[in-house]
């Protein structure tokens, strides 16, 4: 894609804040040739304003906040930062009690840290090859199309939350419907591992009108 | 250390006296610091982590330690005092680890050097919003529970002034309103800490229930916490029958009385309960809030000699029956007899008094509160003018955030116990930061490395 340069108020000389504090502390004996290049670069150049929801904390995760923005309603953030910390807590929870009851051989094999079961998750969810719609002669056919990794991240991370949203009993809340979701998806089972293989099996079966992308 | 020296005494060194000496100190030294390492923990474990599970042991040196209490005597001891996060943590950890503070070693210094023949004192644990005063409460508690003490513990006061479903007419008295959910479920909780109190201590007068119902004088109290139990209807009167006879009894010697009531500043504030024709209710209304309001008098004074006599004879207890048959075998007329009698049942008083009187102990809450702004948390906002001159005289207790070496065990519990799993939690930065935007607070720090 290309970068909306029409719409954005920056020129095109202006570049992204680098918030990551670690090659600012470095002494400047440490730094190799391109850090060096680097900062010699970033010291003409303008840099854009930092937007709002990024942050100089190290516990900040970009495909959180990204998450997290999807899960925002009405432009809510408070209220979906504080769910998706207790999803987090809860996931870690319920991990630290089967750690805690398990025998001592099993210990390792139980991973306790929600971050990773997030991560990992997502990974499991994202689908390999999508479906696109493409009309020839009046008929539209669902055409197998390669996906790049933005798309399939985006693809996950909806699927994931809008199975959260309809699929849940009245009286149980988000983040318990989450982490529940969640786990399963880091093993590999539940609705919305079984939604990614119908995908994959409908563009296995759609095989023959691969020849329809242009692209 | 006596004992390590008499032992290299036993074993004298075949070296020239002075090396003697010297080895003979390295040695006692060196065995010293060893039974100072392993007392309180295992070696990397000691900044966060005692072994000394009985809280009347805890000194100034175990300060800012976590120690453990079995999870048998959580559920005998608090059933219904932890707050709702501390219960979760149990439930993950398998295990409940209470943080040893200041505050509450404050508050054993003067509990053990109490007189307890003097009305009982009353302490008011004060500070601002999530630093750990309800966790000092259930420290003190644990504390007397182990001491044998009759622990009355009301886990938030507020609950009784707000969103009650049910209000009904007091049958006892026609202006007063009763709470019958919250009055059973106090009282089983009641039941569950307090068993062996209830058997012992007996009623002292006949208390009508209803048409059919009643309880005799003498019958355990027992008796009538199941009354209340059975008959949801006469659950807040059965409260209040209860909280009389104990305080009556107290000073009769046979059992120390806790009263702990956590957010007390509900008694004294504005309910948001309505009446049927929508006009307020103001706690004097409510039986629990009036009958609590009792206890927290300072009036726990021993009856009137001739009344305790009384109360003794018709108790019959058994030293007192040897002690009036040697009397009378002694001295033979009546008036010295009854001279005589009186005069033990003063020293068995003194002797038994060694088990009698109190404390009450109580904390301001600013969270449940109704209608007080979110800054408030001195004793002057919090329980206005008609509270504070209810409870005052009163030691007021200050608990303040976690200070650098408290902040430091805490981190390292939270460690140790896998709950900060965020790889970058374990460095400094994480630290500092963990530091930084929870100010030290440990509800805010709680909070905050929960979803880590």
């Amino acid at each position: 894609r290309l970068t909306p340069v029409r719409w954005s108020r920056y020129g095109p000389s202006y570049l992204e804040p680098d918030v990551s504090k670690e090659l600012y502390q470095k002494p400047l004996e440490e730094l190799s040739e391109e850090e060096k290049e680097k900062l010699k670069l970033r010291a003409v150049h303008p840099i854009k304003a930092a937007p709002p929801s990024v942050s100089t904390s190290v516990f900040s995760d970009p495909m959180i906040s990204k998450f997290t923005n999807m899960m925002m309603k009405n432009g809510n953030k408070v209220l979906a930062r504080s769910l998706m910390s207790q999803t987090l807590e809860a996931i870690k929870r319920k991990q630290l009690e089967k750690y805690h009851k398990a025998p001592e051989g099993e210990k390792e094999t139980i991973e306790c840290n929600p971050y990773v079961i997030f991560h990992q998750a997502l990974k499991n969810c994202q689908p390999i090859i999508g479906l696109s719609s493409i009309t020839r002669g009046g008929k539209t056919y669902q055409v197998p199309v390669p996906l790049n990794d933005s798309r399939k991240r985006f693809l996950a991370m909806k699927w994931l939350i809008t199975e959260c949203r309809e699929n849940k009993h009245r009286r149980t809340l988000m983040p318990e419907k989450l982490s529940q979701e969640l786990l399963q998806a880091f093993n590999n089972e539940g609705p919305i591992i079984k939604k990614k293989h119908v995908l994959h099996k409908m563009a296995e079966a759609n095989r023959a009108y691969a020849h329809f992308r242009w692209w | 250390m006596l004992r390590s020296l008499r032992g290299l005494v036993c074993h004298p060194q075949k070296l020239d006296h002075r090396y003697a000496l010297h080895t003979a100190a390295k040695d006692c030294l060196s065995s010293l610091v060893k039974q100072d390492v392993q007392t309180p923990a295992e070696g990397p474990r000691a900044v966060f982590y005692t072994s000394e599970n009985d809280p009347a042991n805890h000194a100034e040196h175990h300060e800012g330690r976590h120690y453990t209490i079995p999870l048998e005597e959580v559920k005998a001891v608090f059933p219904h005092g932890l707050p709702h996060r501390f219960q979760q943590q149990i439930k993950t950890f398998n295990e409940a680890c209470l943080m040893v503070r200041k505050p509450a070693l404050e508050l054993f210094a003067y509990l053990k050097k109490s007189n307890f023949a003097h009305p009982a004192v009353r302490y008011v644990i004060y500070g601002e919003k999530g630093t750990g005063k309800t966790m000092t409460l259930c420290h003190v508690v644990h504390y007397c529970s182990r001491q044998g003490w009759l622990v009355l513990h009301i886990p938030d006061a507020h609950l009784w002034v707000k969103n009650c479903r049910e209000l009904l007419q007091s049958s006892y008295n026609k202006d007063r309103l009763d709470q019958p959910l919250q009055a059973s479920f106090w009282l089983k909780n009641f039941k569950t800490s307090n068993e062996r109190f209830l058997k012992e201590i007996k009623t002292q007068r006949k208390y009508v229930w209803g048409k059919r119902d009643s309880t005799e004088e003498g019958r355990p109290l027992g008796e009538v916490v199941e009354q209340g139990l059975a008959r949801v209807r006469n659950a807040s009167d059965a409260v209040g029958v209860v909280l009389k006879e104990i305080k009556q009894q107290c000073h009769l010697g046979f059992f120390r009385l806790l009263v702990a009531v956590d957010g007390v500043n509900a008694l004294w504030g504005r309910t948001t309960l309505k009446k049927e024709d929508k006009s307020p209710v103001s706690p004097e209304e409510l039986t629990l809030v009036y009958n609590l309001r009792k206890m927290m008098r300072n009036d726990w004074l021993p009856l009137d000699l001739f009344q305790q006599l009384h109360v003794l004879l018709t108790l019959r207890i058994p030293e007192l029956d040897t002690v009036f048959q040697r009397r009378s075998h002694k001295r033979g007329t009546e008036g010295h007899c009854w001279r005589g009698i009186v005069w033990t049942i003063g020293t068995s008083m003194g002797n038994s008094g060694t088990a009698s009187g109190g404390a009450v102990v109580t904390t301001l809450s600013q969270t449940g509160s109704l209608f007080k702004p979110r800054s408030a948390y001195l004793p002057q906002e919090l329980l206005g003018k008609e509270g504070f001159d209810v409870l005052d005289p009163f030691i007021p207790i200050l608990v303040s955030n976690y200070s650098a070496a408290e902040f430091e065990s805490c981190y390292q519990y939270y460690r140790h116990c896998r709950w900060l799993q965020h790889p970058r939690a374990h460095t400094e930065e994480g630290k500092e930061e963990l530091r930084f935007l929870s100010g030290s607070n440990p509800r805010q720090l709680e909070r905050l490395a929960g979803p880590l």
